[in-house]
């Protein structure tokens, strides 16, 4: 046996003294590794520990997720409404309900008239097209019947300025206007249902108890908030008045060249506007004109007032799970007092026990981070397949920190209870 | 008595000689219990030279426990001196304690104070942890603690897949991984049947062989045998203090 003792002569009472970072590194990684098991031998109990930070940072994902998908939504739709394209209509979109009340009672609806004027009158624009829609109809053909249809009347214009595209056959011609033929454009759920196997131009489908003949079929849009965009069809606008209503409110879209040339224009709209309604200089407009921009800001707002109740709703159950945790680590360093009297008493300082019950602490709560990751990207999913949703990396992130952080913080406390153990004291306690 | 030499000595130079490894001057140990004050310990004197071989003995409750504890760096005295290994223990904070437990000391307990989840290898590990041991040199070293001591094939059983004296062995195998200066065991047969016992003191025979300083506390003159002087205590004070044979 090779002779083990130091032998070399003690200096006049020196300061002994561990290594540095790399002796905090290697205690810190044993650290986790107990975390680990605790956490593994206890499965129920820390799943149930965990439940606060699990729930909070499910919701806040999910919360961001959606918000996220919604994001896309409008990036992708909305602000696409049409390249540099506003609408007239009889209300303004975005604003307060009460500015909504007082626009309702003077606002007037947009006509025909309204549209010949300023397809004549205003200038410069690239493209102006008129839309007529009224509740949701029904579609059959044979045996066949789809609900719950949007019919639109529309100008020839129209192909220019709104989302769809023409798959095959063609769009509504100005032949068709002018005749106001019994002709249709269809989305592909119509498709889907009444010609899954058989060429659809050409066929008579029956709407609201007029015939009329497919002449196209649009490009698939998909679904946005849960909603397909594809169930749709469109007819001349004169044939809208001659079948369904004569005099319909209108909605008149225009597109500008640029963007620059956006807000001209909608000045010239305006001007035009309040001219054929003799409307004073000091009296509002009776008409609404949104852009893209309009439901931008709207969104904006509404995002940041949910993002409000989510941090609200968020810090609670962090609270909550935080004071959980710290009950659990608590009652932990009392269970486990002979275990640290044991650590002290093989050299474990006091900062060894605290960063042994601190990263315990905060392992078990990035646990319940990563879990509250995992439901939320599962319920993520869900809502996808309902409404819109898209889990951004940054919510993985924030969340695991945060509920890492969590760890750490309420850990702190239960954590110096442990440092602060007299070793004697702490191995009597019989484990 | 050569304790006494010793404690003379003091008065002129304050650090002991080289040779002297532990040096105790008027220990006490007062337990203040609020109405009642226990004197564990009342002015205890003695030195332990390198190499020695140790055993306490006394009746129970004369204080043989909170002696060690002060000798293990566990524990401080109320009042009196404690060098050990040339450092002045009642000066030292809290984190130098820690060091002297981790590098200084092996303390073999009579009720094992083995980690009851951990293997016996990662038991034997943890004093290398503390003192940031890489993890390769760090098995290397425990793994060879516990050859030492008879359990190469043993390392991955959990306490309670082990017998007393095979616990014992783990223990003894934790106090040395480090190399200590001094091996300190309170009863380390005291929960085991005699025959285990002996075995366990023929590793501490073997240990002393090898010039390690041990100090052990028993009750049993049989165990006290194998030490080559003891100490006896009654009433927190040094009664005899004689070599053997
Ligand atoms: N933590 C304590 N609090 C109060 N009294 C104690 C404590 N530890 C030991 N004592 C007392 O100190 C005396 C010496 O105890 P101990 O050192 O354990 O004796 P031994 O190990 O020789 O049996 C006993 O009277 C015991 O009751
Ligand atoms: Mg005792």
């Amino acid at each position: 046996m090779e002779k083990l003792t130091s032998g070399q002569p003690a200096a006049q009472n020196p300061r002994p003294k561990y290594g540095g970072l790399y002796n905090a590194w290697v205690t810190a990684r044993e650290a986790f590794w107990i975390a680990l098991e605790a956490l593994t031998t206890h499965k129920l109990r820390s799943f149930l520990t965990l439940l606060g930070v699990v729930i909070a940072t499910t919701t806040l994902i999910v919360v961001m997720s959606v918000i996220n998908g919604m994001n896309l939504y409008i990036a992708d739709h909305i602000a696409n409404l049409g390249t540099n394209t506003f609408i007239l209509s009889q209300f303004k979109w975005a604003q307060g309900s009460e500015a909504w009340l007082k626009a309702r009672q003077r606002n007037r609806p947009i006509r025909m008239e309204d549209y010949k004027a300023l397809k004549e009158y205003v200038h410069g624009y690239k493209s102006i097209g008129a839309t007529a829609s009224g509740n949701r109809v029904t579609a059959k053909y044979g045996s066949r019947t789809l609900y719950d249809i949007s019919l639109t009347g529309v100008t020839p214009s129209m192909i220019d300025i709104g989302q769809q595209k023409v798959a095959y056959g063609r769009y509504i011609t100005e032949s068709d206007y002018l005749h106001s033929a019994p002709v249709c454009f269809i989305g592909q759920d119509l498709v889907d249902k009444f010609f899954p196997n058989v060429e659809p131009l050409g066929k008579e489908v029956r709407i609201s108890g007029g015939l009329f003949r497919v002449i196209g079929v649009a490009e698939r849009i998909g679904t946005t908030f849960g909603q397909s965009q594809d169930s749709f069809v469109q007819i001349p606008l004169t044939t809208y008045q001659r079948l369904f209503m004569a005099r319909p409110s209108i909605n008149v879209s225009v597109q500008a060249w640029s963007s620059a040339q956006m807000l001209p224009l909608e000045d010239e709209v305006r001007s035009l506007m309040r001219v054929r309604r003799h409307l004073r200089y000091n009296q509002e407009d009776t008409f609404g004109i949104n852009a893209s921009e309009t439901i931008m800001s709207l969104w904006q707002r509404l995002t940041s007032s949910i993002f409000a109740v989510t941090i609200g709703v968020v810090a609670v159950f962090m609270v909550v799970g935080g004071i959980v945790i710290m009950n659990i680590m608590l009652a932990s360093v009392t269970e486990r007092t002979h275990e640290i009297g044991i650590r002290k008493s093989l050299g474990a300082r006091r900062r060894d026990i605290l960063t042994q019950f601190v990263i315990e602490s905060a392992v078990m709560a990035g646990a319940g981070g990563l879990i509250g990751v995992i439901l939320a990207v599962l319920i993520s999913q869900i809502v996808e397949r309902l409404f819109t949703s898209a889990v951004p990396l940054s919510g993985i992130v924030v969340g695991l920190i945060l509920s890492t952080a969590v760890g750490l913080f309420f850990g702190i406390y239960p954590a110096s209870k442990a440092a602060k153990l007299d070793p004697i004291e702490a191995l009597r306690m019989e484990g | 008595m050569e304790s006494q030499t010793v404690a003379s000595q003091l008065r002129e130079s304050p650090a002991p000689p080289d040779n002297i490894i532990i040096l105790a001057q008027d220990l006490w140990k007062i337990y203040d219990m609020g109405a009642i004050k226990v004197d564990a310990l009342c002015g205890l004197s003695f030195s332990i030279r390198r190499g020695e071989y140790v055993a306490i003995m006394g009746p129970s409750g004369s204080g043989k426990s909170t002696l060690m504890n002060l000798i293990g760096c566990l524990d401080t005295p109320t009042h009196g001196e404690y060098w050990l290994n040339g450092r002045l223990v009642s000066q030292l904070t809290d984190d130098e304690l820690a060091y002297i437990r981790n590098k200084e000391i092996g303390f073999v307990f009579q009720t094992f104070n083995l980690l009851p989840r951990a293997t016996a290898l990662h038991n034997v590990e943890l004093p290398l942890i503390y003192n940031g041991t890489p993890p390769a040199e760090r098995l290397a070293r425990a793994e060879e603690a516990l050859r030492m001591v008879d359990l190469g094939d043993r390392i991955h059983h959990k306490p309670n897949e082990l017998s007393g004296g095979q616990r014992q062995r783990v223990a003894i195998a934790r106090a040395l991984v480090n190399h200590p200066s001094i091996i300190l065991a309170d009863e380390p047969t005291g929960n085991l049947d005699s025959t285990t016992g002996e075995e366990i003191m023929a590793l501490f025979d073997s240990l002393h062989q090898s010039g390690n300083t041990i100090v052990l506390v028993t009750h049993e003159h049989d165990i006290a045998a194998h030490a080559h002087r003891v100490i006896h205590i009654r009433d927190g004070r040094v009664d005899r203090d004689e070599p053997l044979e």
